[in-house]
């Protein structure tokens, strides 16, 4: 066979390799040329009879045959798997199926408040303290300048205990007991439990979270105290919640405010949220009254500070939209999901 | 406390409307939490005057009434029994609308007509009242409109008086405020007394016997009164400030107590024994019947007022039943006195017994004002109920009152607030409060506090009237400056808040539960725990009577309630404390982890409908709290999982865990009958973990180990080996027979069944070699092997299963 003979059997060749519908088709193309009694062992076969002088050329040819061929044949193979796959024909891969892997859990909104909380209270150099929730009457209630006559004091609010302990009824004691073992600075949030003797309906639970803040150092005033909860405000309930001060009353604090949150639903227009007035109830604060000060043996003269607390459920339900408070204590797995 | 607005205006020039008032008032610090509108115009209601009355025929509690409304005689059914034939009320004729949109229509009542209806105070909103029919004065005219009668609506102001300002319990405490705010006038009223011949110690003597508890008692005595309702107006503000008029003496003791904020008692002097008024602590076992007919125990810390042999009053919060004015009283004894706050507060709450009296009196009242109150009351009463007031007022006054004065710094102030409103503006503050001012300087104010201000002490307390006063809009917000304290450190609530992740990261979801549980569901647990457990002695609910000693029982509830909502695969967690008494008594309390999984949970996505096995779950449990001590940087390979009972588990269905020698509490399987209690038919497992011990190594540094340089060889063995060798046990067995080139062994199979002989199992191991200096030789590591396996057929007498 001489070469043009051999460029011809090569078109030929790759030529139906190119039209090979599937696997069997290839393979059939490459026994007829490659295969044991293809064409090529002939072409090679009859290399010997070929003129001497041209025996290299044609021999090359017949490897450029080969060669062209199994590309050919590579190519169209790969072709035809790619297909079969983009058209969708029967394949053990199946990417629709669902994935493999557990999920993570979720936080209960609860953690969810808190957490979040102390984070942007730590960016701002506060740090968390913690103290037991079986507290004495001393730390509770006349440390904090609450007086033994208060009503708070009573049946009616408190769970006293066989011990004569009680359930602290906020986490203010832990402030003292901050206090009493440590000299000015401080600069602590205090997230924790707390009881109160509230019958429970749709906004009150006999016992429920607070997260408190105090901050005291020898320069510290109520406008501190307004920045502080400003930026609390945006942290937690957007860029665009502003913070008004009302005058209050708290045994503790003095001069005591509350401060309201701008309705983060409307952003101060009014809805169904705020009750139409634009504000949200969200914190207790005040100057801290110098008879607490005195309590814990610092000087009320050197030093100020600042103290507040906020109810960690009521944040969850207005920032999330939970229209009962029970359903926070009630753990329906299709409510705790809600909050990855 | 309710403040109607037209009342208000007696005392105070307002402008503004309701809403303008109720801003002003709570942005100066007393709360409006509600503005009312009382009344309306009453479109179409007149005076009827009743003229004829009979029993209904058909009915036994109606009477048919023939009604004259000022034009004509109507017949109209009613079901009030309050009136009498001659009596005037307030009548809606067919075709009117009363307030809520009910329209009045022509009607038959068991067959007979009725054109009309006579008018409760609850169906014109006037009240809640709906004991009968309202009762119009004598004098009215039938056909006048209601609204002739009744005045224009008012306005009432409902506002949230802090604990601090027992001056504000009272309208003329109210107008105070606002003359303040609005920069002008306060008028009390003049009081002119007609008082008559006879001395007023002809009718009583009055001996303190603890001055303490009573700094001041003042007595007056009005004679020849006669007994009758008070005028509407009076009335008409009784009700609206939510106090029931009675009769026009105990309705002038309400209306001053309700002007100035004194409590007044009334008694009926002919029952006073030996004209003597004694104020004494009560004996002990001594007992009183309240005007509500309740006998009360008293303890010998309450006061009472007493005559020379019985008490006639618990002081400052209730009269004695029988001791009231009465419809035939004709000489009526009137004390205005001022109690010791504490002592009426722990009275209160001991007998649990709160009256707008003791309300005021355990706040405080101003004591130089005492006679005052007294004062204006009998000048009322005369004017209401006639007859003469005895000369004079007799004045007990053991607790004269020290006059104070308070300095306030500005600078200092100006530091705290972090504005200055300067001393200018503080002096008028001051002043607008009727706070007067003995002192001023460009640095210090120095005020003197005027009795009527219980709450100002210390410097701080004039601070605050100025913030308020001030305004505390004007105070700036000053971004936050961060502040490194030093020494201040939180990893303990920060290893918390890893733990939780850690959980939430295994796939478990976090619960909260009460701290509080019933008893009856501990006892369903066990009631073996039952002296350590601490009891709430005032619960609000039985369900929520003892404070909780594990965090189990909830979760399985908690999982049990979700069984019940079709939610049948779960896996949670909680993190909360428990509560136990000590042999002494004292509570401890401690943070605990809490585990449970229920149904299907460690199944792969495609598993869900196999039957999960008991020990799966088990295992599954244990997995979680062994990946938690190993993410909480813990060596996971210390845990120690030891049979033990456990009231919560069937026997042998429980562990204790340990972490080397540190106790690390309980997992296992629920109990049956706990589990079906909620028809949970798959196994349930539970872990209660404290949470201390799983912090302590959070936040220490991992310690690099070199990574192996050296290939590792891996060979397998499958045997079979009796049902009860446990597989720590063969663990024990590989670790004493191995080289240290065993470097890893993991079970990946474990049969039992066709082909493995009945009491065997089969388990295979994958056992990695790996020498730290050198690559291992097949020869090496085939040597290893054998020894290994030489020592299970030794120790345990397995088979080696081949192939």
């Amino acid at each position: 066979m001489n070469l043009a003979e051999i460029e011809a059997v090569k078109a030929r060749a790759v030529a139906s390799a190119m039209d090979a519908a599937n696997a069997q088709d290839i393979e059939a193309v490459r026994i007829e040329y490659l295969g044991r009694k293809g064409l090529l062992p002939q072409i090679m076969k009859g290399l010997k009879d070929v003129a001497p002088e041209d025996r290299a050329a044609v021999g090359q040819g017949a490897n450029a045959l080969k060669n062209a061929l199994n590309a050919a044949l590579e190519k169209r193979l790969s072709e035809l798997k790619a297909n079969a796959t983009h058209e969708g024909a029967p394949s053990a891969f199946d990417a629709t199926l669902p994935g493999r892997w557990r999920a993570c859990g979720t936080m209960h909104p609860i953690s969810l408040v808190i957490e979040e909380a102390v984070r942007i209270f730590s960016r701002i150099g506060f740090t968390v303290a913690e103290g037991p929730d079986v507290e004495t009457g001393y730390r509770n209630f006349e440390a904090l300048n609450t007086p033994d006559y208060h009503p708070s004091l009573d049946n009616q609010d408190t769970f006293w205990l066989e011990s004569g302990e009680l359930l602290r009824t906020q986490t203010s004691p832990v402030q003292i007991r901050v206090m009493e073992k440590q000299p000015p600075p401080v600069r602590i949030v205090t997230p924790g439990r707390c009881y109160r003797r509230d019958t429970t309906d749709a906004t009150h639970s006999a016992n429920f979270h607070q997260i408190e803040g105090l901050y005291v150092d020898t320069d510290v005033s109520l406008a501190d105290l307004k920045g502080t909860l400003a930026y609390f405000a945006q942290q937690m309930m957007g860029p665009d919640v502003n913070v008004r001060f009302r005058p209050h009353f708290f045994p503790f604090t003095e001069p005591s405010v509350e401060c309201d949150f701008t309705c983060h639903v409307c952003l101060g227009k009014g809805c169904r949220v705020c009750k139409q007035s634009g504000w949200i109830e969200i914190a207790g604060a005040g100057m801290v009254d110098p008879r607490v000060f005195e309590r814990v043996g610092y000087d009320a003269e050197a030093v100020t500070g600042y103290a507040f607390g906020m109810g960690i459920e009521r944040i969850a339900m207005i920032k999330y939209g939970v229209p009962d408070i029970r359903m926070l204590y009630d753990n329906d797995v299709r409510f705790l999901t809600q909050f990855r | 406390m309710k403040v109607p607005v037209s009342w208000l205006q007696e005392y105070v020039d307002l402008d503004a409307t309701p809403q303008e008032l109720a801003d002003k008032l709570t942005f100066s610090g007393i709360e409006v939490e509600g503005i009312a509108t009382i009344g309306s115009d009453y479109a179409g209601v007149v005076v009827g005057e009743v003229r004829h009355m009979e029993p209904h025929p058909g009915a036994d509690r109606l009477r048919l009434c023939r009604v004259f409304n000022g034009t004509e005689e109507l017949q109209v059914v009613c079901g009030a029994t309050n009136f009498e034939v001659g009596d005037k009320a307030p009548f809606a004729g067919v075709g009117v609308t009363l307030p809520g949109d009910f329209k009045i229509k022509k009607a038959k009542i068991r067959g007979e007509k009725s054109f009309g209806m006579l008018c409760a105070e609850d169906e014109l909103e006037l009240s809640d009242d709906h004991d009968g029919i309202m009762i119009l004065p004598h004098d009215s005219i039938p056909g006048t409109p209601l609204s002739d009668i009744l005045g224009p609506p008012d306005t009432v102001l409902e506002l949230e008086i802090t604990w601090n300002r027992p001056d504000c319990l009272s309208i003329i405490g109210i107008a105070r405020e606002f003359a303040a705010l609005y920069g002008t006038s306060l008028k009390i009223p003049e009081i002119s007394l007609n008082e008559g011949t006879a001395p007023i110690s002809d009718f009583v003597s009055v001996t303190i016997d603890d001055a303490a508890g009573c700094p001041r008692y003042t007595a007056r005595a009005l004679t020849d009164i006669k007994i009758g309702p008070s005028p509407l107006w009076m009335q008409r503000r009784l009700s609206m400030c939510g106090v029931r008029p009675i009769n026009n003496i105990v309705d002038v003791t309400n209306y001053v107590m309700l002007e100035c904020g004194h409590p007044l008692h009334a008694f009926d002097h002919a029952l006073l024994s030996e004209n003597q008024i004694v104020v004494r602590t009560a004996a002990s076992g001594e007992k009183m019947a309240t005007l509500d007919g309740v006998e009360r125990p008293l303890t010998s810390d309450m006061l009472l007022i007493a005559d020379s042999e019985k008490p006639v009053a618990i002081a400052g919060v209730m009269g004695a039943a029988g001791s009231e004015i009465q419809a035939d009283t004709e000489t009526v004894l009137l004390e205005s006195a001022c109690f010791d706050p504490r002592r009426i507060r722990r009275t209160s709450s001991t007998l649990s017994l709160s009256t707008e009296s003791s309300h005021r009196f355990e706040r405080g009242v101003n004591v130089e004002t005492v006679d005052w109150a007294s004062n204006r009351a009998a000048q009322l009463m005369q004017s209401l109920a006639g007859g003469f007031v005895a000369t004079g007022i007799l004045d007990v006054y053991p607790g004269k009152r020290e006059p104070r004065q308070i300095k306030l710094e500005l600078a200092r102030m100006d530091r705290l607030l972090g504005v200055s409103a300067g001393v200018d503006r503080v002096v008028a503050i001051f002043e607008s409060l009727m706070i007067p001012v003995v002192e001023k300087s460009p640095e210090t104010v120095t005020v003197e506090v005027p009795a009527f201000r219980l709450d100002l002490d210390i410097e701080a307390d004039l601070v605050e009237e100025v913030a308020r006063m001030y305004g505390l809009a004007h105070v700036p917000d000053i971004i936050p400056q961060a502040k490194v304290v030093p020494n201040a450190c939180d990893e303990p609530s920060r290893a918390i808040f890893s733990c939780r992740d850690k959980l939430i990261g295994l796939g478990l979801h976090e619960i909260m539960s009460y701290s509080f549980v019933s008893e009856s569901l501990l006892n369903i647990f066990t009631e073996e725990d039952q002296a350590a457990r601490v009891l709430l002695p005032n619960p609000v609910s039985a369900d929520h009577g003892v404070m909780r000693n594990s965090l189990i029982p909830q979760m399985v509830e908690c999982l049990g309630r979700n069984h019940s909502r079709q939610i049948t695969d779960a896996a949670l967690f909680e993190i909360g404390k428990v509560f136990w008494k000590d042999s002494e008594g004292a509570v401890n309390e401690e943070d605990r982890v809490c585990i449970g999984l229920m149904g299907k949970v460690g199944c792969g996505e495609l598993e869900k409908r196999r039957t999960v096995k008991p020990d799966e779950v088990f295992l599954w449990a244990k997995g979680v709290v062994e990946a938690l001590v190993s993410a909480q940087r813990l060596d996971k390979d210390t845990l120690r999982f030891t049979p033990a009972e456990h009231p919560y588990s069937e026997p042998g269905e429980a562990v204790t865990v340990k972490l080397g020698d540190t106790p690390l509490g309980v997992l296992g399987l629920l109990r049956k009958d706990l589990r079906h209690r909620h028809r949970m038919a798959d196994p349930v497992a539970f872990a209660e973990l404290p949470v201390t011990p799983l912090l302590g190594s959070v936040f220490t540094n991992p310690v690099f180990h070199p990574i192996p340089q050296y290939p590792a060889i891996s060979r397998d063995v499958a045997i079979a080996v009796d049902q009860n060798v446990s597989h720590s046990a063969i663990l024990k067995v590989i670790h004493e027979a191995a080289p240290v080139e065993l470097t890893g062994i993991d079970l990946f199979d474990i049969f039992t069944g066709e082909g493995v002989k009945r009491g065997t199992k089969s388990l295979g191991y994958s056992l990695t070699y790996r020498s730290f200096e050198r690559t291992l030789t097949d020869e090496d590591a085939n040597g290893y092997h054998e020894a290994i396996k030489d020592a299970l057929k030794r120790e345990l007498d397995v088979d080696i299963r081949e192939g």
